[in-house]
């Protein structure tokens, strides 16, 4: 498979382009609005090791591209890989190693998002990994730079667990290049380091009185404050920043006793690099936020720090956009205050560098190949923030799986990979009249807790959406391509597509080709169902995958007769019902002989696919529609009805009652209505028991 | 296009009886785009007729299979080896197709499950109309582009009869008197005077008063 391979990413849907490890999104949004909650989070786990913790402080890139964001609002990933890694059913979803053990030993110095990143996948691979961890807590930042308030303790330590449990040994309290040494490792058999050791230090301003008592350094302080050492702060707090640390640094302050917490930085509102809802959760929390400032000194009284003069910011880069803020000398603005917190950026603690040989690069970082994540030691990788610098969760998470790879190759001695070079194409756009055709349903996220609750303490602010709203929000996904593909063999250009798509997506020329913008498709499925030689394949829901479901369903229920009573019906729901997983079990329990199959709109049932079922064996069929409020195709409802009502003339047509098949709309609430089943059943049975004698 | 109709099933159920490996062949062009004889109403002919074979307990298999146009002899080849392989065919192409399935295979049964209807275009999704009679000698040019065999219910090519009322047709009221669209339409394009043209009379030789009718081309035989 080389040469001209085509551009994968081009069909990547906009969520898993984003997403630094290229989370398959869709799959697992998708299950959760099929109710397959544990299948979701088996998909979520296979591709990232902390699905608890991203689905909290993940910042989320794939709901910035997400295609639904053009039409409303972005779907809710966040909240539902929260939903999903958080049920329940977590329990019981674990990974297993895929191989048996290799033999080989492998290191990972840091135990932060890449450490552990990069020990889950090494682990997975077979080999034995320990991880050495300089804090007396596993976790890296994620235990002691983000708040509990944002990222529970009992949430992260069963992540950890979790990757232990794949065999990985967690060391804490052992510092590199003092406790352990690279030599010390390889003598007891470790054959590949991956160092991770991440940002724990906070960068200076190099401003007059910045080392005063009363004055704290930002990530030392989060530090502090995690691991539950004394902490000190006044009434009034100023943190200097403008980014997400700086945004934790205030939200922390006011949760140890500050009263009147300001944050103030160099950034303009719309130039500060902290997340919008970030910056908007604080404001709640009554942090108030001076824009465009920077210290000029900090002052003193009595040899204690007790305000900070502050100078204008002007501007903030220079022609070329790089940093070089420029100030007016004559805007002075003095802040009384009692205590500073500085948190403008974070480095390296790299004193184990020189003394283990590690190259370190001139902007304080490891050095080491930007795709094979390997250091001038051939046996030793780097990854995390160590090696680029401040960024996310799920970005440290990638270099982590990057750097599994790599070492899993570097020890069978096969080449390393070269990572995937093909360009990322540029997210397309949806036209204005897609957008207008789409019928519109607002978006179900996080609710935050009252503020006055919040600033208590470090309880978590957001809570988790229900079974209800998750479902609801999932069924809001517009399956990007995964719709509608022509075979050009078979296409006749009849143009039923184009007369049928909701949306008018597909188009013809003159000479009948017709094109189907694979990004503007929405996979309702009407065009494959009505093209009248079959020459559409949806990916969602195949024509061939419901007529499979529709067998199966029927074969599944071969049982003796005697110990379920009653006629063998059919019975195809919409997934778009306000239904829950319990329904269906509750379903399957108390009426066995009803056969449910399930599909993301009635619109894909054809008259075919309800005559199967008799050909199958059924006895009956009935076909529940999600409520017209819910139904993100309400054009299609005609078209369906039309079907059945056909479909009960064929059946009159081969001698079966036309009874013995229904159309109905599903109740606000639940699958369907008790009464209206024994009422099928009574019918259907009757009818059924008439024919066999 | 050609128009197509699927028969009543159970007609199509009738004749297709006593052949108990039965093969529903499709036709791709026009009889499928006339929602009478594509993959998608072989499939639901297909199912409908195991569900009344299976409940008159009747053996057998019915199969499936469609061909691009059933009117062309190599697409029809190509399924040589099922028709060989079952009792009869059900073509659920037009009269044309059906032919040319009875002329390549000599041996077999095959049996038609549409009736050819006319020659015509979508209105809409769904509807279908008659617009050329195929008498081979086109007078579009005298009528607007409107053709009098094809939509005059009595095939007049003399002005309307005395049944034409209100711009509708006897026959039916929802049927448009096309000597009136003819009217109206040469009204519109200032032509009137055209039909004041005296015609000379039609040629009917290349229409069915000529016999079977044939296409020979010597310019372009292999």
């Amino acid at each position: 498979m080389t040469g001209s391979k085509p551009n994968t990413k081009d069909e990547y849907p906009p969520c898993k382009l984003a997403c630094p490890i290229s989370t398959d999104v869709r799959e697992y949004v998708q299950l959760i609005a099929e109710r397959r909650f544990e299948d979701a989070l088996h998909a979520i786990r296979k591709q990232n090791p902390l699905p608890r913790v991203c689905g909290r402080i993940c910042i989320h890139p794939c709901e910035t591209a997400c295609k639904r964001g053009d039409i409303d609002e972005p779907i809710a990933i966040t909240a539902l890989k929260r939903f999903a890694a958080d049920g329940p059913w977590k329990e019981t979803v674990k990974q297993t190693p895929e191989k048996a053990l290799s033999g080989y030993k492998v290191a990972v110095i840091g135990s932060g998002p890449a450490g552990l990143a990069a020990a889950h996948d090494i682990a997975l691979l077979g080999h034995s990994v320990t991880i050495f961890e300089k804090l007396p807590v596993g976790g890296g930042m994620m235990a002691v730079g983000i708040p509990a308030y944002r990222l529970p303790r009992d949430v992260l330590a069963s992540e950890i667990k979790a990757i232990e449990d794949l065999g990985v040994e967690l060391k804490t309290s052992a510092a590199f290049g003092e406790d352990v040494t690279l030599d010390g490792l390889r003598a007891e058999g470790y054959q590949a380091f991956f160092l991770a050791t991440g940002l724990h230090l906070s960068r200076g301003l190099n401003v007059e009185g910045e080392d005063l008592p009363g004055t704290l350094k930002g990530v030392e302080f989060l530090r502090d404050v995690a691991l539950g050492k004394p902490i000190a702060v006044g009434k009034r707090v100023i943190v200097i920043g403008g980014g997400n640390v700086a945004v934790d640094v205030a939200r922390t302050a006011l949760r140890v006793g500050a009263e009147d917490v300001l944050i103030v930085c160099l950034e303009k509102r719309e130039e500060m690099p902290a997340s919008d809802f970030e910056i908007e959760e604080a404001r709640e929390e009554g942090i108030t936020i001076l824009n465009c400032f920077g210290p000029k000194r900090f002052l003193g009284k009595n040899g204690k720090f007790s305000g900070i003069e502050f100078k204008f910011c002007t501007c903030l880069f220079d022609e070329k956009g790089a940093f070089c803020p420029r100030y007016d000398k004559t805007q002075l603005k003095v802040i009384e205050s009692d205590t500073a917190i500085i948190a403008i950026g974070q480095a390296a603690g790299l004193s184990f560098a020189n003394k283990e040989g590690i190259s370190v690069t001139a902007r304080g970082g490891l050095e080491a190949d930007p795709v094979t994540l390997q250091t001038p030691v051939e046996n030793v990788f780097a990854g995390g923030d160590v090696f680029h610098g401040p960024r996310t969760v799920t970005d440290a998470i990638a270099t982590g799986k990057r750097a599994a790879a790599a070492i899993d190759c570097y020890l069978k001695g096969k080449p390393l990979p070269v990572g995937d070079s093909t360009e990322t194409p540029e997210r397309a756009k949806l036209a204005p009249a897609v957008i207008e055709k789409t019928r519109k349903f607002s978006r179900c996220s996080f609710s935050l807790a009252p503020t006055d609750q919040r600033i208590k303490g470090f309880g978590e602010v957001t809570s988790a959406l229900s079974e209800e709203l998750a479902t609801k929000e999932a069924l809001r996904c517009l399956h990007c391509y995964l719709g509608a593909r022509i075979d050009r063999e078979k296409c006749v250009s009849c143009l039923t597509c184009v007369r049928v798509c909701p949306l008018g997506v597909p188009t013809t020329s003159k000479m009948g080709e017709i094109a189907i913008d694979p990004f503007a498709c929405q996979a309702c499925g009407m065009c494959a169902l009505e093209c009248p030689v079959q020459a559409i394949n949806i990916s969602l829901h195949t024509r061939g995958k419901i007529a499979q479901d529709i067998e199966d369903a029927v074969a599944k229920s071969q049982h003796p007769k005697s110990q379920y009573p009653g006629p063998l019906i059919v019975g195809f729901f919409d997934l778009h019902g306000n239904f829950s997983y319990s329904d269906v079990q509750d379903l399957g329990r108390d009426y066995p002989n009803i056969l449910p199959v399930m599909v993301f709109g009635l619109r894909r049932i054809d008259t075919s696919d309800i005559l199967k079922a008799f050909q199958y064996g059924a006895d009956g069929a009935f076909l529940a529609g999600c409520p017209s409020d819910v139904d993100p195709f309400p054009e299609a409802r005609e078209k369906t009805k039309q079907r059945a009502t056909h479909a009960k003339a064929v059946l009159q047509a081969v001698g079966l009652d036309e009874e013995r098949l229904e159309i109905f709309d599903m109740p606000n609430h639940g699958l369907v209505k008790k009464e209206k089943i024994v009422e099928l059943i009574q019918r259907i049975g009757t009818m059924a028991q008439a024919r066999s004698e | 296009m050609i128009t197509t109709e699927q028969k009543k099933f159970e007609e199509i159920e009738q004749m297709t009886k006593g052949y108990n490996r039965l093969l529903v062949l499709g036709c791709e062009t026009c009889s499928a785009m006339s929602f009478a004889g594509g993959q998608r109403q072989v499939s639901e002919l297909a199912v409908a007729l195991r569900i009344a074979r299976k409940t008159a307990a009747q053996e057998g298999e019915v199969l499936e299979d469609a061909i691009a146009r059933q009117c062309e002899p190599e697409f029809v080849d190509l399924v040589m080896d099922i028709v060989a392989d079952c009792d009869a065919v059900l073509s659920l192409a037009c009269g044309a197709g059906v032919q040319m399935l009875a002329e390549r295979f000599p041996d077999k049964i095959i049996l038609p499950g549409c009736n050819t209807m006319f020659l015509g275009v979508t209105e809409e999704f769904g509807v279908w109309s008659e617009r050329c009679a195929g008498c081979g000698s086109c007078t579009l040019d005298k009528t607007g582009g409107l053709c009098p065999i094809a939509r005059c219910s009595k095939r007049l090519f003399n002005g309307p009869c005395g049944g034409s009322q209100n711009g509708k047709c006897e026959i039916n009221p929802d049927i448009a008197c096309v000597w009136q669209l003819i009217y109206d339409r040469l009204k519109g394009l200032n032509q009137l005077e055209k039909l004041q043209e005296i015609l000379p009379i039609k040629d009917w030789s290349n229409s069915f008063h000529g016999g079977t009718r044939k296409i020979v081309r010597e310019d372009l035989k292999l």
